[in-house]
């Protein structure tokens, strides 16, 4: 029996033959490989949260191999010395365990940490770039009202990875996360007990938040994640005014082969970078807590850096505690407005922004073109407050370690962050959007008479005039003509080609001497500055 | 007592121009062994000055005597006399113990360049022999607490378990101030526990045994001689000797601010960067 | 590399004869891309021509970085394998190993995306395509159709029309949702008032309730268990105390860490002027000694950075201080309630003991607290 001489070429294509047969694929997936996105650094910051959330999967999936979320109290006998004969819970003993027992582990841990801290820091950087621009404008309301559930997801899976490795740090977040529940008025001891199952701490907690970190919540995050990303496929990405860019077209890169190798290699750098970061840095020393005890606390004990805000928050509310004289009286604690209403309304008024300004500016039609944030001067300069809200906000989180590293008062802090709080966020609105009808108006100049050159030119009436170098074409008199405003960046530095060479080099000092008078025969004179064409002339 | 006569002020005033920071310490080692024999001198006139010897007719040690002219160089203003204090300026010296005087002139937070919310650890003023004598006077003059002599750790070789129960005690009765790395901490209105890394041993016992500024006291009883070793060998062998194994920089064991900090700085930054790159037109 | 400016705009041209075999492969992609409304603009080479010198350098370099890659990745590897790594005590090498770890992999994956992104950014034809977004709704037929499917289907199920099915739906899906509901809710919920030990609400009760000792005073202990007696603490010295009862210094009674303090005799004075004074914390001081809750009012952490010569005690989480002097009322920060006074006094063989319970409730403040 002969064989039949295998054709190795043409496998791939009976392949795809057989596939599409079957699948009928090779039209939806034309359209697939075909799709067209624009490109701008800003849009990559998105990006970075996906690629360090994919390495948060990767590296927990390691983690949860190793780690007990029992809260058994056990006496640790690991490679640790300090600890040994120390009784803790299962949970932090396992969690020594794959730090200092499992090879590599350490870096598994540090590397998952810096990723969460990573993947928080990118997505507000990734939500300003959208707010800004105004990419949240129609069509894309609810990707945006996602991003801010994404937020929030990624609050909740962050506050519980903190506090499951039940060290001394994470205790006292536990602690402060029941005394928040608390101070909600009537449910709050209803609520802290059936979530800590008892009294705090009792027994269950650890074991709680572990399904919610391992399943429920990464489960939501990748769920919302497809939603968001593919709502970007379905509406296409916006893009930048510039040539050719219209509201109803999209300039860039197809995805193969270019753009899709550009993700691949960024890919590599976030994890690259997040690498690095595990290497060089070490975080949440857990070792250094010890277990978790009511009694015991260290100083300077913070969440991360994404719960902060609200930290600082509770740092910052005065000691308004609010009485109410019915029957035996009921409080409501100062706790209860920043940690509770507060983070609530943080979080779920923003996701209404969109529709805010849509009804405000009576603005009801789809937006695919960006906007320069000083095309927007209110929303820029919304931007601003919130944004200085935000940060003071979370520098009082952190007002023990800078009052103490910086020798000031710790009171005097708190009083900063008070003031500052109600002071400088209306402050930063108005800066912003005088900067931003500044910047405006400068646009319009340029565009009106064209770019400084700084040569100044004396008229034969004795009158100085600066030189403007014209953008577009000029009138019969040299005068440019004025251009219309294309929402996108505008020369401002004169062009050199044919201008005249500054009479001195050096910023500060000059580099060398104006030339006077000839050195030497052989050096021909200077040839006198009215001698050269000038580039243009001014008004 | 010094102080009372024309030289003592005049001996003053010098000592003070003498012992300026940016001095050479060999040179200042000889301007005080001048300042001391001139005041020793002093002394003697005052010992022969009528009234003066009706208080204390105790004998003092060679050393203390030495440490009773520094004093009444350098701390009597705010001290007093017979380190009785003075109002508003200085606390009584008497059952305070050599163990205080040489945490607070061992350490150069005494003598203070000015009032204020808490006294700053600087370069010492006195050499080691000069604190000991100084120790030695107010021990004498008052009593208190004292360093023990020998060793002020554990030898971990021999007593493995030291370390661990150091770590406990450590975060009991320390790190509420101190933090759980020995970075130190914020305390109300400008006070602060400072970073326990420059520590020695003799600092560390000396400063619970008597506690000094805002510290609590831990005395002997609540804090056993040996517990307090144990916590020692936890802070020098732990915290401060111990290379932390997670990484090349332990970002100064300030807790989540640094590592926020760094997140941004490095994290966010080198990414931009490379978004830039990567964006940019080739 | 195809050099190829695309000069043809429009889309009215007839589309390409695929079947064409003098079609270039590229040809056929264009043609595939405008079918998807994709116009390719720009796809040319950054090169002047094949196999330029250019070309050959940017190939070399990125060859070097996927080189290098391997020679880190290699690194890593030797690294994890044979560098010591269990933990020891000290400046030691297995400190270095998850900086070498991080630092190689980091370097290999910075080099193989280094590597790809030069790939694309200098190898690749520099390309400009546009795309048509389909921002055109659908027809009003289509939404027509759409619509009247939907109200069809409901005008089937006669709903409407069949009141007694509406009904019946209704009461019969409501309880069988209110029993999905049900195992969740009613197995957290917990209430909080439900007495566990002692008598009393576990709220508004610690472990120095002489209940939980057979009636007798609780005394105040060490972590370790031991009693303290008042000599063990000098004068401006504060010891953290637990309730002398099994498990009396463990997370089960994470309420009960007391913080006994001794004051000076001056402060002594007022702090017990300042306690006889108020009716809840009379007799609650015993000679210069104060035991106050260690957790704070506020959010619950322990409230122990005592400054003995202010007096103050401040929580490191937000700040709040209190005046120990003065029933350790909250001076600054958000904690807006005093920290509950223990009242002790002293047994008969001479150790300090819980006179009776704390007489306010313990840590942070909710709705019901009395």
């Amino acid at each position: 029996m002969k064989r039949r001489k295998f054709d190795l070429a043409s496998v791939p294509g009976k392949t795809a033959k057989g596939v599409d047969e079957r699948l009928q694929v090779a039209t939806p997936l034309r359209g697939l490989l075909n799709k067209v996105f624009p490109d701008h650094w800003s849009f990559l910051l998105g990006e970075i949260a996906l690629f360090s959330f994919i390495v948060l999967l990767l590296s927990g999936v390691f983690l949860t191999l190793f780690f007990d979320p029992s809260m058994k109290e056990v006496a640790y006998e690991g490679a640790y010395p300090a600890l040994r004969g120390t009784e803790m819970s299962a949970a932090y003993e396992s969690s020594l365990r794959l730090s200092f027992e499992v090879r590599g582990g350490l870096f598994m841990r540090q590397m998952h940490h810096w990723a969460a801290l990573l993947f928080m820091a990118s997505i507000v950087v990734h939500m300003a770039r959208v707010f800004f621009t105004g990419a949240f404008r129609k069509p894309r309301e609810a990707n945006w009202a996602i991003g801010i559930a994404l937020f929030l997801l990624g609050f909740l899976a962050g506050f519980t990875g903190y506090s499951l490795p039940d060290d001394g740090l994470s205790g006292t977040g536990l602690r402060i996360a029941s005394a928040i529940m608390l101070s909600i008025p009537v449910v709050g001891t209803w609520l802290s007990a059936s979530i800590f199952g008892g009294e705090f701490p009792g027994e269950l907690i650890i074991g709680r938040f572990y399904i919610a970190h391992v399943l429920l919540i990464p489960g939501g995050l990748l769920a919302l994640i497809s939603v968001h990303l593919g709502l970007v496929f379905k509406q296409k990405h916006t893009q930048w005014p510039g040539p050719g860019r219209t509201n109803s077209n999209v300039v860039g890169e197809r995805m193969f082969p270019r753009y899709a190798l550009k993700q691949g290699g960024f890919f590599m750098t976030v994890f690259g970078v997040i690498c690095l970061l595990a290497g060089l840095f070490q975080i949440n020393p857990i070792w250094l807590f010890g277990p978790y005890r009511a009694s015991e606390v260290s100083s300077a004990s913070q969440p991360d850096w994404y719960v902060m805000f609200m930290d600082g928050l509770v740092r910052l509310m005065p000691a308004w505690q609010i009485d109410i004289p019915i029957g035996d009286g009921y409080v409501i604690p100062p706790l209860f407005w920043p940690a509770v209403v507060g983070l609530g309304a943080l979080t779920t008024v923003p996701m209404f922004y969109p529709w805010i300004e849509a009804r405000r500016t009576k603005d009801y039609r789809s937006h695919h073109i960006l906007q320069r944030p000083r095309d927007a001067p209110e929303r820029t300069g919304l931007g601003a407050m919130a944004f200085t809200f935000f940060v003071i906000a979370t520098l009082s989180g952190g007002n023990d370690v800078i009052a103490d590293k910086f020798h000031i008062s710790l009171n005097a802090m708190t009083w900063a962050g008070r003031i500052g709080l109600v002071i400088l966020p209306p402050l930063a609105y108005y800066l912003a959007v005088r900067i931003c009808l500044g910047l405006q108006q400068h646009d319009r100049e340029v565009l009106a008479h064209g770019a400084e050159t700084g040569i100044i030119k004396r008229l034969p009436n004795g009158q100085f005039v600066e030189v403007h170098q014209p953008l577009g074409p000029v009138d019969d008199h040299g005068h440019p003509l004025p251009l219309d405003y294309a929402g996108w960046v505008v020369p401002k530095k004169m062009n050199r080609l044919g201008a005249l060479a500054p009479a001195v080099k050096g910023f500060f000092f000059p580099v060398e001497k104006p030339v006077e008078a000839p050195v030497s025969p052989a050096v021909p004179p200077v040839a006198g500055r009215d001698q050269r064409e000038e580039i243009t002339s001014g008004r | 007592m010094t102080s009372d006569t024309p030289a003592g002020r005049r001996l003053r005033v010098f000592n003070r121009r003498r012992s300026a920071p940016s001095r050479a310490r060999r040179r200042f080692g000889a301007a005080v062994r001048m300042v001391a024999a001139l005041a020793l001198a002093g002394g003697v006139y005052t010992a022969f000055a009528p009234g003066a010897l009706a208080e204390d007719n105790r004998p003092l040690s060679a050393a203390a005597q030495e440490g009773k002219a520094l004093f009444d160089n350098s701390c009597i203003s705010c001290h007093g006399r017979n380190a009785e204090g003075v109002e508003g300026r200085g606390p009584t010296l008497i059952g305070v113990g050599s163990a205080s005087v040489e945490f607070q002139v061992g350490t150069g937070r005494m003598p203070m360049t000015r009032q204020e919310a808490q006294a700053e650890r600087k370069t010492p003023q006195f050499n080691q022999d000069q604190v000991k004598q100084l120790g030695q006077y107010v021990q004498e003059i008052g009593g208190g607490p004292q360093l023990p002599s020998g060793s002020l750790t554990e030898d971990l070789k021999q007593n493995p378990e030291a370390l661990a129960r150091g770590g406990e005690l450590f975060r009991i009765n320390c790190t509420s101030c101190h933090s759980f790395g020995g970075a130190g901490g914020a305390l109300s209105s400008g006070k602060y526990a400072p970073s326990l890394h420059g520590a020695t041993e003799q600092e560390i016992y000396a400063a619970m045994l008597t506690g000094p500024q805002n510290m609590p006291v831990f005395g002997d009883n609540e804090i056993t001689p040996e517990q307090k070793r144990e916590i020692i060998t936890y802070v020098t062998q732990q915290l401060q000797q111990d290379k932390d194994p997670g990484g090349l920089f332990n970002l100064g064991r300030y807790g989540p601010v640094t590592e926020g900090l760094a997140i941004f700085l490095v994290g966010i930054t080198l990414l931009v960067f490379a978004a830039l790159w990567i964006a940019g037109k080739s | 590399m195809t050099v190829t400016k695309d000069d043809q705009h429009g889309s009215g041209r007839k589309p390409v004869d695929l079947s064409d075999p003098r079609l270039s492969r590229f040809e056929i992609v264009k043609e595939g891309a405008r079918r998807d409304d994709i116009e390719i603009v720009t796809y040319e080479s950054q090169f002047a021509g094949p196999n330029t010198k250019a070309e050959k350098r940017v190939e070399r370099a990125i060859a070097l970085l996927f080189l290098l890659a391997g020679l880190l990745g290699l690194v890593f590897l030797v690294a994890y394998i044979w560098w010591p790594w269990e933990f020891e005590l000290g400046h030691t090498n297995s400190d270095y190993y998850t900086p070498i770890l991080g630092i190689s992999l980091g370097l290999a994956l910075l080099a193989v995306g280094f590597g790809i992104l030069s790939w694309a950014k200098k190898l690749l034809p520099h390309e400009v395509s546009i795309q048509d977004r389909h921002e055109a709704m659908s027809t009003d037929e289509d939404r027509q159709i759409t619509g009247q499917t939907a109200l069809f289907m409901v005008d089937e199920l006669g709903v409407q029309r069949r009141p007694l099915l509406r009904g019946a739906v209704l009461l019969g899906l409501a309880p069988l949702g209110l029993v999905a509901a049900a195992p969740l809710v009613g197995g957290l919920i917990k209430s909080p008032h439900k007495p566990d030990r002692g008598e009393k609400s576990p709220m508004f009760n610690t472990g120095f309730n002489a209940d939980l000792n057979e009636g007798k005073p609780v005394r105040l202990t060490r972590e370790d268990g031991t009693g303290v007696r008042p000599e063990d603490v000098s004068v401006g010295g504060q010891i953290t105390v637990f309730p002398g009862i099994p498990g009396g210094a463990t997370n089960e009674f994470a309420d009960s860490p007391t913080l006994l303090i001794h004051l000076r005799a001056g402060d002594a004075e007022v702090a017990r002027k300042a306690a006889e004074s108020d009716e809840r914390n009379k007799g609650a001081m015993w000679g210069n000694y104060v035991a106050f809750s260690k957790i704070c009012t506020h959010a619950g952490c322990p409230a122990s950075l005592y400054e003995q010569q202010t007096n103050r005690l401040l929580c490191p989480c937000h700040q709040s201080q209190f005046l120990i002097t003065e029933n350790a009322r909250p001076i600054f920060g958000p904690a807006s309630r005093r920290l509950p006074m223990l009242p002790i006094t002293v047994d008969a063989e001479g150790f300090l003991v819980a006179a009776s319970d704390y007489r306010e409730t313990i840590g942070p403040d909710f709705w019901e607290r009395p």
